[in-house]
């Protein structure tokens, strides 16, 4: 019986085309009509002033779109595609990919091509969030390949109070478990060497909840725990015009990212527990300052319902948290005004690690675990921000170190909870 | 022996030209310097390889600062070369055995030890002294680009003799002639007459785009040096047939196609752009550069004719490439800076391919089939080899390896008298690469190259088609067809190391059975699904198509 293959015969008649690469740029797309000519135009632009002698192809995963994104791309003559004047052809392929949509399926598609193209590098870049630069894309794609870094992150010039889901857990916890920090661990973009795309194709994760939904994450953590190299580089952010698209809501985002992170940990867990210590991810490029003034829209009065979440959740929170941390908890709910809760970053930590730990015990459905630990994140970040309204932006830069330290003193806890619970 | 060279006034659109050094081919008379007698002597190897015409370097007394190129006197031979009567019996014997004969000629400039400039110097009264260019001041024509970096400063020279500046796009060793003096038009045109009378069928022209200085311009392709051009080109036409001028002029092809005329100009140029980009596609494995190249190139007359080369007497010039493409090519085919001179790189063919049969076939297999007049390089049909420590280009000058033997069969003189010494490598020295053993092999290099001509010459549809590109969607296979009066030919090259896989899109030519001109094997016929081939590393097929 023949094998399942995710590369139609089609797709395959067209790589066989394009050959062994040097470069793979992929774009997941999914009704991106009002973007990915722009963005196209960026990386062809970025791949032509960086990449002049390499063998490249840009592969535009699709999700399905329904806004005639695959029309768009492939409508685009291929004279503007050369008139970046690179040395070399560069193919274009647009393909749709089997399965559920979504980063995990687009990604995989990218990830395989590249694979049977013998790409020494890959970058997947998004369309929508982030406008590309030709800057970013060398940027980016310049340290990946076999004889440098298996993995490449970007770093930005945000101010402290943006992405809060970022700096309040995921990068700290990530910090703390792994002992290397990413300033973006949610990899909207990011670029790998081939060997790391190969490595990733082989886990058992593409299909699978919640690491399907959050897979940008599980690669960053995958990269981190394992013998790859990575890096950071600093890439410019240009002026994004405002879109259209409606934001997803905190559960659309909170359950997968975090989900698939604690998943990643629970499968990673032999490769951060071990006793090393920690090693910083190299930075290539000049960081540039963050913003001064905070994003617009930043988020206000999210901690009113705190302190009765905490009592409607209480048989819930009670099987996950430890009793001190539990009890904790509960005194911040019981302190708690209109406001919100003041929330420190001991008890929030500890919080963390009990979750991290009741999702590897998996004493109740893990999915529940995830979405018990939201209403806890909401009332943290009520606290941080209502706490930091009137600072500035070092200062909140600061605490939010503070936070990231708090999270590696208290490792060891999270150890200790972890082979209870098991 | 053939019967002679025919009489079609557009012979040259068919024509397989070979360019050879008379001082580095054969040397008769045991000084070490080619002559033509030797030549003389070597015609029925010309003829067997299957030219049709010989492009000789130039052959008139000089003092050799530039390679001949800087000539002492237009009306004579170099007695190093032999007399004006050996080469008519060259000619006599050239044209006996269907093989044209066109000589260098220097229009822009000649040697500071021609009689002219001697007497152009001697004063600022004598009637030749408007010959050449003058001026009190270097700061005329300012900003003028300096063509020969490495050695020159300025395009002006001090002459110590008359107290004067004297122009010279070249170098300094060779001022320009002043163009807009009737005079020397019409000298100029002496010369050639001079020789065409005495048979010669043409002319390949050097450094045509130089030839009249404005202010304010870049004094190259003016107005007024089409002006002399068409001059030339009408006394030409009033006074011979079937003859022919190719210009040099490395310019971009839409620049170039401004010295065709209305075919009132030249009726050949060579199309310099190209050769790089051939080079370039095969190092990069992609098709790209060559096709950009090709239809960037515009029409030109009926009449007239691109010249296409892998190699000359030159250096692989990379003026007319991008920064980043020359940066390219350094790389890939000049990495010991040794081989880097002026804008360019100083190597023949075999060491730039690094002696691989199969990327020399499929050069000279491009060579063959892409719209022009092919120009071989003596020695290249052998594969011979450089040395790039002699200095200038004379690297890839060396003589001619005609055997194992003494001299490798050039000359009896003793190896210390030669005027260049042969190359002597294990790789690609006289006794491993020469005339004598290659023709004693069915499949060396030689017979290849005679095979390849002859399939060539067996069909217009290389010389005078149109050419038609196909897109296969794999960018290493380079596929596209010539067509004339009804017959097509389809070419299919693999530009990888790799073998490849490519499926053609061959509607147009449905019903067609491709026979493969080299070994007329059949293929199977073309349908309305694409047209699936697979070639080899560097393979290429050239098919005709017959609909039977």
């Amino acid at each position: 019986m023949a094998r399942a293959t995710l590369l139609t015969d089609d797709l395959v008649r067209r790589l066989i085309a394009v050959g062994q690469v040097d470069v793979v740029v992929g774009l997941p797309t999914m009704n991106n009509a009002e973007t990915i000519a722009g963005a196209l135009q960026a990386v062809h632009e970025g791949l032509s002033q960086h990449f002049a002698r390499a063998r490249s192809v840009v592969i535009a995963a699709d999700g399905g779109s329904r806004d005639g994104t695959p029309d768009i791309i492939g409508a685009l003559p291929s004279g503007a595609r050369d008139r970046h004047g690179g040395l070399r052809t560069r193919h274009q392929i647009v393909a749709a990919y089997r399965g559920v949509p979504g980063r995990a399926g687009a990604i995989r598609l990218i990830f395989t091509a590249a694979d049977l193209l013998q790409a020494r590098a890959v970058a997947v870049f998004d369309p929508d969030t982030d406008p590309l630069t030709p800057a970013s894309i060398g940027g980016l794609l310049k340290p990946a390949g076999p004889d440098s870094f298996d993995l490449v992150a970007p770093v930005r010039a945000r101010h402290p109070l943006e992405r809060l889901l970022v700096t309040q857990l995921i990068r700290p916890l990530v910090r703390a478990a792994y002992g290397r920090q990413l300033d973006e661990p949610l990899l909207t973009e990011f670029a790998c060497s081939g060997r790391f795309a190969a490595h990733c194709l082989a886990e058992d994760v593409w299909d699978r909840s919640p690491m399907r939904e959050g897979i940008e994450l599980w690669l960053a953590a995958t990269a981190l725990s394992g013998s790859f190299k990575a890096c950071q580089t600093c890439v410019e952010t240009a002026a994004a015009a405002p879109s259209q698209r409606p934001r997803p809501g905190l559960q659309e985002v909170f359950t997968p990212l975090v989900g698939s992170l604690f998943a990643a940990l629970d499968a990673h867990a032999g490769a951060w527990q071990r006793d090393t210590a920690p090693e910083p991810v190299p930075v290539i490029g000049v960081e540039v300052p963050p913003p001064a003034d905070p994003p617009a829209g930043a988020p206000s009065g999210l901690g009113g319902s705190f302190a009765q979440d905490v009592r409607d959740l209480r048989p819930v929170l009670e099987s996950i948290l430890a009793p001190e941390t539990f009890a904790a908890v509960a005194a911040i709910a019981e302190a708690a005004g209109a406001e919100g809760p003041s929330y420190p970053d001991e008890p929030w930590v500890a919080t963390v690690y009990d979750f991290v730990a009741g999702y590897h015990a998996g004493a109740i459905d893990r999915a529940h675990i995830v979405k018990a630990l939201m209403p806890l994140y909401v009332g943290r970040v009520a606290s941080f921000v209502t706490g930091h309204a009137a600072s500035p932006a070092d200062e909140v830069a600061r605490d939010l170190e503070t936070l990231a330290q708090q999270f590696e003193r208290s490792k060891p806890y999270l150890i200790e909870r972890w082979y209870r619970a098991s | 022996m053939s019967g002679g060279i025919g009489s079609d006034p557009l012979w040259y659109k068919d024509a397989v030209i070979y360019q050879l050094h008379v001082k580095s081919f054969c040397d008769s008379n045991e000084d070490g310097v080619g002559d033509f007698r030797g030549l003389t002597s070597k015609l029925d190897y010309l003829e067997e390889l299957g030219v049709d015409c010989l492009w000789l370097l130039p052959m008139y007394p000089s003092p050799f600062r530039d390679d001949g190129y800087d000539i002492a006197d237009y009306y004579s031979i170099h007695p190093g070369y032999g007399t004006l009567d050996d080469f008519r019996e060259f000619l006599t014997e050239a044209h006996a055995r269907g093989l044209r004969v066109i000589t260098e000629h220097v229009l822009n400039h000649t040697s500071d030890q021609h009689g002219w400039f001697k007497e152009a110097r001697s004063s600022r009264d004598h009637p030749r002294r408007d010959w050449y260019v003058w001026s009190d001041t270097d700061d005329r024509y300012f900003g003028v680009r300096i063509i020969f970096l490495d050695t020159e400063q300025s395009n002006w020279a001090w002459d110590p003799v008359s107290k004067a500046y004297y122009w010279h796009r070249f170098f300094s060793h060779q001022p320009d002639l002043n163009y807009d003096n009737p005079a020397v038009r019409e000298e100029i045109w002496n010369v050639m007459r001079f020789w065409l009378e005495m048979g010669v069928d043409g002319f390949r022209v050097d450094a045509v785009p130089y030839l009249i200085e404005r202010e304010g311009t870049s004094c190259e392709n003016l107005p007024e040096t089409h002006e002399v051009l068409k001059f030339i080109r009408a006394r030409l036409n009033s006074q011979f047939e079937a003859k022919v001028l190719l210009a040099e002029a490395n310019q971009w092809p839409e620049d170039v196609c401004a010295y065709f005329g209305d075919g009132d100009e030249f009726h050949m140029a060579f199309h310099f752009p190209i050769m790089p980009r051939m080079f370039m596609a095969l190092r990069l494995e992609d098709r790209k550069p060559l096709v950009e190249i090709v239809e960037r190139t515009p029409a030109i007359p009926e009449t007239c004719q691109w010249g296409i080369f892998l190699r000359n007497h030159d250096e692989l010039t990379l003026e007319m490439v991008t920064d980043v493409e020359r940066d390219y090519m350094y790389e890939e085919y000049a990495r010991d800076p040794v081989a880097r001179l002026n804008l360019g790189i100083r190597r023949r063919l075999a060491p730039l391919l690094e002696g691989d049969r199969r990327r020399i076939e499929l050069m000279n297999g491009l060579l063959m089939s892409l719209p022009g007049s092919p120009i071989v390089y003596y020695g290249d049909e052998i594969g011979m080899g450089d040395n790039i420590y002699l200095g200038d280009r004379n690297g890839v000058r060396t003589p001619m390896q005609w055997s194992g033997g003494w001299n490798g069969g050039f000359s009896t003189a003793d190896p210390e008298r030669l005027a260049q010494p042969l190359i002597s490598n294990p790789v690609y020295g006289y006794q491993a690469v020469n005339v004598a053993s290659q023709q004693r092999s069915d499949h060396s290099l030689l017979n290849w190259m005679r095979r390849l001509i002859r399939v060539r010459k067996s069909t217009r549809v290389f010389s005078r088609g149109s050419i038609s590109f196909l897109s296969p969607a794999n960018h290493r296979v380079l596929a596209y067809t010539r067509s004339l009066d009804g017959e097509t030919v389809l070419v299919v090259n693999n530009l990888s190391s790799t073998a490849q896989v490519a499926e053609l899109d061959l509607r147009a030519l449905e019903g067609a059975i491709p026979i493969e001109m080299f070994g007329r094997s059949l293929f199977p016929r073309i349908g309305e699904l694409p047209y699936m081939l697979t070639l080899g590393p560097y393979d290429f097929y050239w098919f005709r198509l017959r609909w039977l």
